[in-house]
């Protein structure tokens, strides 16, 4: 509503009276005059009073493209072309309206009529010349090229012309249809017209250089010529001119850093450019160079006044900007010192003030500008930004939403904890009346708010669950869920009073997905609370009162319940009996599998209430738990013990592996094949607000990214020598066994098997006159636990192809694992080839070629696997094997440890420890878990402490390794190097 | 929002210059660069041209959708245009009236599309400098039918305003007498071979009106006029 008031405000601005309009009424005219006169002028048009506007015809209405097909015919009329230049135009203006209507040409079409209009240079008609143009450019992109390039006469005469608007134009048209050998033969006219006098036509040959240093490099050579031209262009006294030839001087010298830092230098000091877009591209090169300044590592303090003379100047140059009369480029200027990387305070705070001013501006642009700057400023400087609090409250009230919400995020980052109770207030009136778009930029910084002040939980918990009960789509209740559920993990305080809003929430929640995911979550953490029995009655609710896929979802939840806590089990039988008639199949069984297991452990483990003891009142409750081998907490509690995602590749991956569908041996859940994580991207925390970017563009770019995984293994199995030895436990990605560009290039892929490695070696040939036959790579090493045991040559290596030779190592399995590096040698047959014709020009003869060492770790033994749950598993698999060490490390950055020591494991890093949180680098010790499978099915998990010492003289680690088998777990702890 | 669109462009260039009537339809318009090209190789295999353009047409019409659900409602004043951001692009506009009356600065929209790094002022230096000259070519009147009896001379001067996405001209009167100047030299041979143009609708006869002094004719404060007034008597009838 706030919407339609601030526009009803504006409509009571005096409406825009055209001025010519008013000069009418000054001479005289009257108001009845007028009257009478319009009266005439309608009644000439014969329209009516009422409906004129209806009956009235425009060209460009209801356009058909075949009837303006048809029409463009008389194009090729000579008569026509002569005697109604106008009827042209038209007709051209309708076929570029043809596209805006969404009928757009067909190349035979498009093509035909671009012939057409070529024969419209024989009028002189300027109208018509301009339109002609327009078209020729407009389907010079759809057009067969060849078929333009028969226009570049015409153009050529064009521009040599006198006439200063053909000239621009035939220039522009030009530029976008030469190629790099035309360019050259009218060089000499471009050149000309960059020094114009005509600011017109000197634009337009700067910015159709501009075009053309972009389309190709030769063209790109040419412009480079001119950059003589260029220069004195920018001394134009026309405005846009300079701004054009500040532009393509850019492009032309941007590789050149000393160039530009003088080029920068010259323009800021002699304060020759007026054009306040000339002045705008200027803070921008100025800002890159000094950002290249820091990146280059050519700043040696972090102040751009103590910097080199060129930062310093840079930095001036912007800092005198700010008091340019433009708004451009004051704007431009505060902006990039915003920007500026590791700014100090001082030199920020003119920068700040400006945007503060800004804020308040009358235009809409401006404090939208400046509001998006500042909401960046907040997310390093909070304390330089919390000066424009009072303004950025102001501005809750704006009418363009964009910047109330982008002020409500701003303040939710700088505000204070004890102001977070009045802002609050603030949102939830705001909140009503914006769409749900930017409630959901709004319940993001809620989120991230709580997680800074987590002592606020009770409010801002509180506070989105109004939301909740609100009107809103989809996507906006979604993310409010999202927000509650990710606040229970991060801070645990929130749990029971988030679980009883969202309980209060499926009471009347008309989305599905929302209903089962609620359902889902109270049954995971609704048991463990200190009150289970208060969800019943919420989660029966859904039971009676929802459709099937809720119903379903409620039964599951129940069960759960009744399975955590014998207490309830008794009631929750009785209710689960009720679905066991529902006319659901799912909900049915879910219920009846339930009833019967739930059945079967009240028999054999009744509950027994704890004795009400008046003595020990004071003595600890008895915990509500099932006992020890309880059926119903095993059947259903335990979740499966990998994600479904899992699950599908190791079923494909055990498909896949010879001998698997014949084998004698019983499929379980642990005989799987065990499959890797992807090495998937972190997800990168948006900082800054992004309420620009738009969820189903981002999913869309995501989207592609999924391909099909290929098994490494496949390689292996095709040989059914090796495919006999047994399933690959798992296969380490390629390593180059030679440097890059060399005549044969070598690649190794490790496929582990539980008492084999298999070392397949991608040969590559890149010598054009060579055959490479009978090609092995010869290994050798000393080790106790491995041993060369055979050798599969690749028969022929044609030049570009690449081959597989595969050399088989045992392992001695009695012996420990220890790293072993493996000398490598490429042995192979060369036969001279006529690179020509292919055919062999000589017989073989035999050459070696050294290799990198190959080396063999623990590691390489080692599947990065995650586990759904680390410190479950942790307490599972307990400390009986456990092996704990301690290691002083040689790493300077803290990251850079924490990266090394997941690398020398090679396990899965779980619960997103793998990375240290940007900010906190350094400052307290990393706990860092891993996760993996050990060759033979052993799950190993790890705890690494990476403490960093503070004086740069390493980091100290702490890890303890537990697993099954007392020797992995010695083994695993001996990675660290 | 990645670093990269923090930094604003060195080489500004506009996405998009739409015109748009009150209900988001597209009047007239350009897309530049490949803003809102279908995923398919961009050079495109001369057969599938039409199939290939159909998708693009989509792939904007959901665009304009998008955009005019975002400033269907807000009017801009001429000289301060507002700001919304679109699939992360930021669109600056001029004009478009804020109920469904028709009223104000007319029902037609400005809208220029730029990069999320771009400057808004930038942008909004250039929506106000094309959306005074065109209202100046339309005689102070931007309506939709206004415009679409003139949308040779709005062709012309998105033409004259912006080359493949290069700002070539921002100053409005240089950019109302570059499109009009045609119409100089053409009024003056109509002239003298006594031909008698089709009128329709005052169409071209707004932009001769033009080109003879650069100020309105009394025919064109006419048809101004006439429109005002059919438009106060649809709405009080």
């Amino acid at each position: 509503q706030i919407i339609v008031a601030g526009n009803q405000q504006r409509q009571r601005r005096p409406l825009q009276i055209p001025s010519t309009m008013e000069s009418q009424q000054e001479e005289g005219l009257t108001i009845n005059t007028l009257m009478k006169e319009v009266q005439g002028t309608l009644d000439k048009f014969k329209l009516e009073d009422d409906n004129g506007m209806a009956d009235y015809y425009s060209p460009y209405a209801n356009l058909e493209k075949a009837q303006v097909l048809h029409e463009a015919r008389c194009f090729h009329d000579p008569t026509a072309v002569r005697e109604s230049p106008r009827k042209c135009c038209t007709v051209i203006a309708q076929l570029l309206h043809l596209t805006n209507t969404g009928q757009y040409l067909n190349s035979a079409e498009a093509t035909e009529v671009f012939f057409g209009v070529t024969k419209l240079f024989m009028s002189d008609d300027a109208s018509l010349r301009r339109m002609v143009y327009l078209f020729i450019k407009d389907v010079a992109e759809t057009c067969n090229p060849d078929d333009v390039i028969i226009v570049t006469s015409s153009l050529t005469k064009d521009m040599t012309c006198d006439v200063d608007l053909y000239r621009a134009n035939a220039l522009r048209v030009l530029a976008r249809i030469v190629d790099a050998a035309m360019l050259g033969a009218i060089e000499r006219y471009v050149k000309q017209a960059v020094v114009d006098s005509s600011g017109q036509v000197s634009s337009a040959a700067l910015v159709s250089a501009t075009h053309l240093f972009e389309k190709n490099a030769e063209s790109a050579a040419i412009v480079k010529r001119w950059i003589g031209e260029t220069t004195e262009a920018t001394q134009s006294p026309n405005e846009m001119v300079q701004f054009h030839a500040m532009q393509l001087l850019y492009q032309i010298k941007k590789h050149d850093r000393l160039g530009m830092q003088k080029l920068v230098t010259q323009f800021s000091q002699r304060n020759t450019l007026k054009s306040p877009l000339a002045l705008v591209l200027l803070v921008r090169y100025t800002a890159k160079l000094l950002h290249d300044e820091v990146s280059e590592g050519r700043l040696p303090g972090t102040s751009f006044q103590n910097g080199s003379n060129f930062s310093r100047a840079g930095y001036a140059f912007l800092e005198a900007s700010l008091r340019h009369k433009s708004e451009m480029v004051v704007y431009e200027a505060a902006k990039a010192i915003c920007a500026l990387p590791n700014i100090e305070p001082q030199e920020l705070a003119p920068a700040v003030n400006v945007m503060q001013l800004f804020l308040s501006s009358p235009k809409p642009a401006v404090r939208f500008a400046a509001m998006k700057t500042v909401s960046q400023v907040a997310v390093n400087h909070p304390r330089m930004v919390s000066k424009c609090n009072e303004d950025l409250e102001a501005l809750i009230a704006d009418a363009n939403r964009s910047i109330a919400t982008l002020a409500i995020t701003t303040l939710l980052k700088t505000g204070s904890e004890n102001s977070v109770d009045r802002l609050l207030k603030q949102i939830s009136v705001f909140l009503s009346e914006i769409p749900d778009e930017y409630k959901i930029t709004i319940v993001k910084s809620l989120q991230r708010l709580c997680l800074t002040y987590p002592a606020k939980h009770r409010v801002l918990v509180g506070f989105l669950s109004n939301f909740l009960r609100e009107e809103g789509g989809f996507e906006f209740k979604r993310s409010i869920v999202n927000s509650i559920v990710s606040l229970i993990k991060a801070v645990p305080e929130t749990t029971e009073s988030s679980l009883l809003h969202l309980c209060e929430f499926i009471e009347d929640c008309e989305f599905t997905m929302l209903s089962t995911q609620i359902l889902h979550l109270l049954g995971e953490l609704g048991p463990a609370t200190a009150a289970p029995a208060r969800y019943i009655r919420f989660i029966y609710n859904r039971v009676i009162l929802e459709n099937s896929a809720v119903r379903a979802a409620a039964v599951a939840a129940l069960s759960k319940f009744a399975a955590r806590c014998p207490s309830l089990r008794t009631s929750i039988v009785t209710l689960l009996k009720r679905s066991l008639d529902d006319e659901d199949d799912e909900t049915r069984d879910r219920a009846s599998v339930a009833v019967s297991v739930l059945k079967g452990a009240m028999e054999e483990f009744p509950y027994v209430p704890p004795v009400e003891d008046p003595e020990e009142a004071d003595a600890e409750p008895v915990a509500d738990v099932p006992q020890v081998g309880d059926p119903a907490a095993y059947v259903l509690l335990q979740g499966l013990p990998m994600s479904f995602e899992r699950l599908d590749r190791s079923i494909r991956a055990y498909v896949q592996a010879p001998a698997a569908m014949v084998s004698a041996e019983q499929l379980t859940l642990s005989t799987l094949p065990v499959v890797e994580e992807h090495a998937e991207p972190e997800p990168v925390a948006d900082e800054v607000d992004d309420m620009g970017a738009d969820s189903a563009l981002k999913a869309a770019v995501t989207g592609k990214e999924e391909k099909e995984v290929v098994d490494p293994a496949a390689a292996v199995y095709a040989i059914p020598e090796l495919a006999s030895l047994g399933r690959v436990f798992r296969s380490s990605p390629a390593t180059e066994l030679s440097e890059e560009e060399t005549e044969y290039v070598v690649r190794c892929v490790k496929h582990v098997m539980p008492d084999h490695i298999i070392l397949q070696f991608k040969i590559q040939n890149t010598v054009e006159d060579q055959r490479l036959v009978n090609c092995t790579v010869a290994v050798e090493g000393e080790s106790e636990c491995f041993e060369v045991a055979g050798e599969i040559a690749a028969e022929s290596i044609k030049y570009g192809e690449t081959q597989d030779a595969f050399t088989v190592i045992n392992r001695n399995a009695d012996a420990p694992l220890a790293p072993c590096n493996f000398e490598c040698i490429l042995r192979f047959g060369v036969v001279q080839v006529d690179p020509k014709s292919g055919e062999d020009e000589s017989e073989p003869f035999d050459e070696e070629y050294p290799l990198e060492e190959l080396e063999i770790a623990t590691s390489d033994f080692m599947a990065k696997v995650a586990v759904p749950d680390f410190r479950q598993a942790w307490e599972n698999v307990g400390n009986t094997n456990e092996v704990l060490e301690k290691f002083a490390l040689q790493f300077k950055k803290q990251e850079d440890a924490v990266a090394a020591v997941i690398d020398f494991l090679g396990m899965q890093p779980c619960d997103g420890t793998g990375h240290i949180k940007p900010g906190e680098g350094g400052k307290k010790p990393h706990m860092l878990h891993l996760s993996g499978v050990f060759v033979g099915g052993t799950s190993v998990l790890a705890r690494a402490q990476v403490a960093a010492q503070g004086d740069a003289s390493g980091v100290l680690l702490k890890i303890a390794v537990r697993s099954d088998d007392a020797t992995v777990s010695r083994m695993v702890a001996d990675c660290i190097r | 929002m990645s670093a990269g669109s923090t930094f604003p462009p060195l080489l500004p260039k506009v996405d998009a210059i739409l015109v748009l009537d009150g209900e988001g339809k597209r009047l007239a318009g350009k897309y530049y660069g490949d803003f809102m090209k279908a995923a398919s190789p961009a050079d495109g295999s001369s057969t599938d041209n039409a199939k290939n353009a159909q998708s693009v047409e989509q792939l904007r019409g959901s665009f304009e959708r998008q955009l005019q659900s975002k400033i269907g409602g807000i009017a801009a004043r001429p000289d301060a245009a507002e700001v919304v951001t679109v699939l992360g692009k930021t669109a600056v506009f001029c004009g478009g009236s804020a109920g469904q009356g028709g009223q104000g600065g007319g029902d037609v929209r400005v809208v220029h599309v730029g990069p999320a790094g771009e400057s808004e002022l930038v942008l909004a230096h250039l929506a106000e400098g094309m959306y005074e000259a065109l209202s100046h070519l339309m005689g102070g009147s931007t309506d939709r039918n206004m415009i679409l009896d003139n949308l040779e001379l709005v062709f012309l001067l998105i033409d004259e305003h912006c080359d493949g996405g290069i700002i070539l001209e921002t100053d409005p009167h240089k950019l109302a007498s570059s499109v009009l100047l045609r119409d100089e030299q053409e009024s003056n041979m109509g002239a003298e071979r006594g031909q008698q143009q089709p009128v329709q609708g005052g169409g071209m006869g707004m932009g001769q009106g033009f080109g003879m002094g650069g100020d309105m004719t009394i025919a064109q404060a006419l048809r101004q006029a006439r429109e005002q007034i059919i438009s106060n008597l649809s709405q009080q009838g």
